[in-house]
Formats: structure tokens, C-alpha cells, sequence
């Protein structure tokens, strides 16, 4: 005979499906009802407000034929590819260095990491007038005696994109350095010192046995700071304001303007779909990679 | 009505009025400067003295962009303000949507129609419907001198876009930066519009600005004001990058510089630096042929709330508004002049003085027109391919003709 199911044994059944209801509920309509109405806005022909017609691909057309998008998009892929390459380079060369068991450990992390406890506002107001001829670096080094030395990127329109690569890496640098410290702090010492009986020089220890092993770390990197590149607004505000002449234009300021400011919501919500799109063709192969592994067992 | 509205409204209506207290008149606006907020002060001190109480809903920053995103919260929460300050098209849109109240009947019983410039009606009006008042009248189109500069070099005041030129390459060669500038496209493209507007006639402006006509936009005239835009950027110092326009008014006002082309607002800037107009600095209205009149006003309008105390509120609040006496003190603070064009000019400082008669003379000649930096000439969508435009023209070293063509297709796409 079946023992009745107490009042307890059932609550403590349903208690997973009560606690996670209220969040599942918040992200359901937080995010994906917001973005399948984004979807239908991008669809529709709304400029101050919203309005619930279909013109089909219109919006998209009129989006890919404005020469400030394909600007910003350019500009999203360089960035992208800069910021990551250098971030990665320097803060894996940074983390290797801190790993030789150097005085004062603690304090260099701390120094290296402070800028990442910086909004980017404030990274981007700070750069702004480091970068500007007439105020920063290139005043300085004129004073210094140096009258020929010319530093004016941020005015030159084909340059100013490296000025955000430059103030992204500065910002977000001790931030991958920290994560690959980690990374390295838990390789087993013995497999480096059995290399080392082996006869292996230091470098050939790091490229192939240390670096290999930091696989997670890259990927964390790699994940987080795509991220930050796609939502880089508030930097590219603070410190360019898209200029000069729209030359650092980034998705992100573009949807902005569009959307609030120029009675353009459709052609914004289009750019967001866009910026939806280039996300996912990132993540969902990550995730899936990922999960496939979960599943084989690692 | 739209969908959208119609469900704004049902809720608005919906909703249980228990957060609003009797005798109270909220407003969403974005002065939050210390001239503004003085200058405010004016006007709900007046409301205080009808038995009303200002709730003050005050959003700063991105010149508006901001006050504008809270109104619609509030209003997609069914909670619209009693009113609220509008720049530009942002009032037009709203009386589309029906949002707004009609205020004929104050209109019609105090006889305001006579005391308004007609070039304005269009940010007022829709249909026979009065929705708005307006409060000030800022003029767009000023050249700001500093006036030891131009003392000491013999430059008098410039006639024409050519005098203007001449006179800066006049004090470049003697070492001083002649255009206090930005690479904000907003900045340019009020040195733009000038230009455009003073070597072609407001006629062609309209033509150009206002109705978009394809011709106007990829004529001569275009290329020839490009080609001006051109000889101002060989006039401007280098470290022009990010630079605010208070900035540069300082520049001005300090010597480093010697003119700024900018809407009367930088008045405030000198003045709070203990200068005086036609002793330390002068203002001249940009130079034109046939002189124009680029003006910026900011309304305001009321949401229909259906309760008996807002609309009384709203009613004693409209009229405050207009009452010539709070229009001459409100815009003593603000530096601007009255919306009304029946204010007496006492009392005002020479460059206000100036304004009123270079308006009375416009109105009569019809060159009264919005300025289109701020919102009162096109759309944002068309305005925006402007700053684009301008903004990537004055930063490279685009040809005139790259621009026009750049600008056509640009307001094709945005059409």
C-alpha cells in the first residue's frame, strides 16, 4: 500500500518551481517580451511613438542605407578586435609577470585592477583631456621641450576609433589580468616542474603547457569583454561623443539617437534587432559548445 | 488617435486621482541652470499669489532629451503632469495624439492671437486648435565680439558673410584665433545655418530647410555655403575637439578668442562674468544682406486630465504664462525677450534691445524664421542628417559637393 503524501513532501516538491517562478517571470516579460516588441516596433513604420502597422523590411533597408550605421558597425568590429587582442595580450603578459612570486603582490593587483572600480564615464571624461592637443599628452611633451611632437589623434577622424581602443584597454586590462591570475594560480606545480626536468625552456613552458591550460580563463575573458565592447556607450559619450563628424559612431550611440532623439524609433528598433543578431551569432555557438562539453562529461 | 494613445488615455482616465491634492499645478521642464530656475521662479511666484502651488518636476540634461523620455513614463503610467515644457515639434506631436487640451477659449477671451509673431503659430497651433503658450523668445543667429579684440585690429562691424572672413583672416594673421568653435555638430551647424540662411534670403531657407525641396538642397547656394563652412574651419584653433559652447563663449569673453556665432543663451555667460554689452563685448545679429530672425521658444501645454482642480490649475497657470508683465521679468533673468511682441523694451540690456527691433522689423518682412539647430525649422529626423552632414564635413576634408550629396541622400533616406 502507497503512504499518503504529507503536506510537507508536497510543499517541499513544489518549493523549487515557487522560488524560481517570480524570477522566471521577471526575465520573461524584463527581456524576451521586450525584445519580441522591439521586433514587432522594427516591423512597423513608428517615429515619435510606437505604432503598430507592417511596412516589412523597411525600416532594415532604410537602416543598412545610412553611411552613419555602416560607420558604427565598422567601427564595432575594430574596436572589438583591437580591444580584445590588446586586453587579452597585455593583461595575460601582466598576470604572468605578477605570477613570479614578486614583492608586493597584493598592492600591484590592487593598482591594476583600480581603474576597472572606475564608470566609464569618468575613464572617458579623464581620457577625453589626457588626448586633447591642446590640454593633455601633447602639451605636455611641447612644454617638456619637444615643440615637433604631435599627438591629436582625437581630432582626426580616421584616428579618434584608436582613442576609445585606448581608454577601453586602460579601463578593462587589470580586469583580465585578475582572471588569468587566477587561472595560472591554479595550475598544478608539478606538471611545470616535471617540464622542467624534462628539459623545457621557460617560454616553450608557458606556450605550451601554461597558456593551453588557461582555456576557461580566455573564454571568461573573451565572453565579458565582448560584452562590454557591444554596450560601449557610455565610454564612446563621455569621451568622443561620437565624433568627430560621427567617426566613432557605435551601434549602441546610434540605436540611442535614433530612437530619442531623432523621432526615428523604427530605424532604432531595426539597429537593435541588428545588434540582437551579432550577439547571438557570438553566444549561441558558445553556448553550445559548452553545453555539448557539460554533456560528454567534463 | 492612435492605438497607442487611446490606451494611454483609458488608463489615464482609469486611474484614481489620490495622489493629486487640490490647488496643486505640476510641471515637467528642463531649466535647471541657476538663470533658469531664478527666472521660473517668476512665474510660480505669480501662481502662488492666484492660490495655486508649483510642484516642481524638474528633469535636466541632454538638452531635453531627458524631461521628454520622463513625460512619456508618465504618461504611458496614466499620470500625465498638468504640463509641461516643450521645444520644437515635441508639442505638434503631441496635439496628433490628442493628448493635449485645447486652450481656444483662453485664447479667443484675452485676445492672445494679436500678441504673437505669426512665423511662431506653427509651434502652437494645429488645426485651428491652441494648445500651447508661449513664454520666450531666444534669437539663434547672433555674432558675439569681444570687443578690446576688435577695437585694437580697426574691424567694425561685419556686413556680409565676406567681411566676416576677411576680419578673421584679418586677426588670424596676427596670432588670434578669430572663431571660438566646436567639433559638436550642433555648434557647426548653427555657424551653418547662418551662413545659409544670410547669403540666400529666409526664402530660400524655407525652401531648403523647411520643405526639403530637392532642388534648393543640391543647388549652387548649397555648395557656395559649404564652401563658406570651409574658410571658417581655416579660422579655428586646434584644440576645438569636445569643446563645450560655454567654452568657447569663455574664450570670448576672456580674449583668447574673438567672435562665437551662438544663440542668445551666451549672453548669460557674460554677464556672469561682470561684463557689459557694448563695453566689453558686442552682439551682432549674423551678417545678412536682408537681415533675418532665427528664433527658439520654449511653450508650454496642458494634458487633458479630467479634474475639475487641474484644469483650473492649468487655466491659472496658462494665464500666468502670458501675462506680459511675469514674459518681461521671466526673460530679464533668462536673457531672452518676450514670446509676446507687445512688451514694452524698457529695461532690457542693448543686445535685447537689439532683438526686439531686428524682430519687429522681421515680422514686418516676413524674415522670421525657426532656427533649425534647435528644433524649429525640420523634423529631428531631417535636422539629425544636418548635424551629420555638417558635423563630418568641418572634422575631414570632404568636398562641397561630397556634402550636398551626402546631405540629399541622407534626407531621402530619412524621408
Amino acid at each position: 500500500m502507497q503512504k499518503p503524501i504529507s503536506l510537507k513532501d508536497r510543499l517541499a516538491a513544489w518549493l523549487p518551481q515557487l522560488v524560481l517562478t517570480p524570477s522566471i517571470l521577471a526575465v520573461f516579460v524584463g527581456v524576451y517580451l521586450f525584445i519580441a516588441w522591439t521586433a514587432v516596433i522594427s516591423f512597423s513604420s513608428s517615429k515619435m511613438l510606437p505604432r503598430y502597422d507592417f511596412v516589412g523590411l523597411e525600416q532594415y533597408i532604410r537602416l543598412w542605407s545610412t553611411p552613419r550605421w555602416i560607420t558604427a558597425v565598422e567601427n564595432l568590429f575594430l574596436f572589438t578586435v583591437l580591444f580584445l587582442a590588446i586586453t587579452i595580450a597585455v593583461g595575460l603578459f601582466m598576470a604572468i609577470l605578477l605570477d613570479q612570486k614578486v614583492r608586493a603582490e597584493g598592492v600591484l593587483r590592487a593598482v591594476y585592477l583600480y581603474p576597472m572600480a572606475l564608470s566609464f564615464i569618468v575613464t572617458g571624461t579623464a581620457w577625453k583631456w589626457i588626448l586633447n592637443p591642446s590640454l593633455g599628452i601633447q602639451k605636455v611633451v611641447n612644454d617638456l621641450g619637444w615643440h615637433s611632437f604631435v599627438f591629436d589623434w582625437i581630432t582626426r577622424p580616421e584616428f579618434a576609433i584608436y582613442c576609445v581602443v585606448i581608454a577601453a584597454v586602460w579601463q578593462s586590462t587589470g580586469f583580465a589580468m585578475a582572471i588569468f591570475l587566477a587561472g595560472l594560480r591554479g595550475i598544478d606545480n608539478s606538471i611545470i616542474k616535471a617540464a622542467q626536468i624534462e628539459g623545457a625552456s621557460l617560454t616553450r613552458i608557458y606556450l605550451s603547457i601554461i597558456v593551453p591550460m588557461l582555456r576557461p580563463a580566455f573564454l571568461s575573458v573573451i565572453v565579458l569583454l565582448s560584452y562590454i565592447s557591444i554596450k560601449s556607450f557610455d565610454l564612446v559619450l563621455a569621451l568622443t561623443n561620437a565624433g568627430p563628424g560621427s567617426a566613432t559612431e557605435m551601434p549602441s550611440t546610434f540605436m540611442f539617437s535614433a530612437t530619442f532623439r531623432r523621432n526615428q524609433m523604427g530605424v532604432g528598433a531595426a539597429s537593435a534587432m541588428m545588434m540582437l543578431m551579432t550577439v547571438a551569432a557570438i553566444i549561441i555557438p558558445y553556448l553550445y559548445s559548452e553545453l555539448k562539453e557539460d554533456r560528454n562529461g567534463h | 488617435m492612435t492605438h497607442f494613445t487611446k490606451l494611454l488615455l483609458a488608463t489615464a482616465l482609469a486611474l484614481p486621482m489620490t495622489a493629486r491634492a487640490e490647488g496643486v499645478v505640476e510641471g515637467i521642464h528642463h531649466w535647471v541652470s541657476e538663470s533658469e530656475v531664478g527666472a521660473l521662479k517668476v512665474l510660480t511666484d505669480n501662481l502662488a499669489t492666484k492660490g495655486f502651488t508649483w510642484q516642481d518636476s524638474a528633469v535636466g540634461g541632454l538638452s531635453g532629451a531627458n524631461a521628454t523620455q520622463a513625460l512619456r513614463t508618465r504618461l504611458a503610467a496614466g499620470n500625465p503632469p498638468a504640463t509641461m515644457q516643450f521645444l520644437g515639434y515635441e508639442g505638434v506631436e503631441w496635439e496628433k495624439e490628442g493628448a493635449l487640451r485645447s486652450l481656444n477659449d483662453l485664447y479667443a477671451k484675452n485676445g492672445w492671437e494679436a500678441a504673437i509673431a505669426p512665423a511662431i503659430l506653427p509651434f502652437v497651433k494645429a488645426d485651428d486648435t491652441y494648445f500651447a503658450v508661449p513664454i520666450n523668445m531666444h534669437r539663434q543667429n547672433w555674432l558675439w565680439v569681444n570687443k578690446g579684440l576688435f577695437d585694437k585690429y580697426g574691424i567694425a562691424e561685419p556686413k556680409s558673410w565676406d567681411d566676416l572672413i576677411a576680419a578673421g583672416k584679418k586677426l588670424k594673421e596676427n596670432g588670434v584665433t578669430a572663431f571660438a568653435l566646436s567639433d559638436e555638430s550642433w555648434q557647426i551647424l548653427e555657424v551653418f545655418e547662418a551662413i545659409l540662411t544670410d547669403q540666400n534670403g529666409t526664402d530660400f531657407y524655407k525652401k531648403a530647410v523647411m520643405d526639403l525641396d530637392p532642388a534648393a538642397l543640391s543647388g549652387p547656394e548649397m555648395l557656395k555655403a559649404f564652401d563658406t563652412l570651409r574658410e571658417v574651419r581655416g579660422l579655428v584653433d586646434d584644440g576645438f575637439t569636445g569643446r563645450d559652447w560655454a567654452v568657447a563663449t569663455g574664450m570670448v569673453a576672456s580674449g583668447q578668442a574673438a567672435m562665437q556665432i551662438m544663440g542668445d543663451w551666451a549672453k548669460g555667460e557674460f554677464l556672469a562674468k561682470g561684463l557689459k554689452p557694448g563695453v566689453d563685448f558686442l552682439c551682432f545679429p549674423t551678417p545678412a544682406a536682408v537681415p533675418n530672425f532665427k528664433f527658439v521658444i520654449d511653450t508650454f501645454g496642458t494634458f487633458n486630465i479630467d479634474d475639475a482642480n487641474i484644469t483650473a490649475g492649468q487655466d491659472a497657470w496658462v494665464e500666468t504664462v502670458m501675462d506680459p508683465e511675469n514674459q518681461k521679468n521671466f526673460n530679464m533673468i533668462k536673457g531672452s525677450i518676450p514670446a509676446r511682441i507687445d512688451v514694452p523694451v524698457d529695461g532690457f540690456d542693448d543686445c535685447a534691445k537689439r532683438s526686439f527691433a531686428d524682430r519687429d522689423a522681421a515680422v514686418k518682412a516676413g524674415t522670421m524664421v525657426g532656427g533649425l539647430t534647435e528644433g524649429f525649422a525640420a523634423q529631428p529626423q531631417f535636422a539629425g542628417v544636418f548635424f551629420d552632414v555638417v558635423g563630418q564635413f568641418f572634422v575631414t576634408d570632404m568636398s562641397s559637393q561630397e556634402a550636398v550629396d551626402m546631405l540629399v541622400s541622407g534626407i531621402d533616406n530619412a524621408r
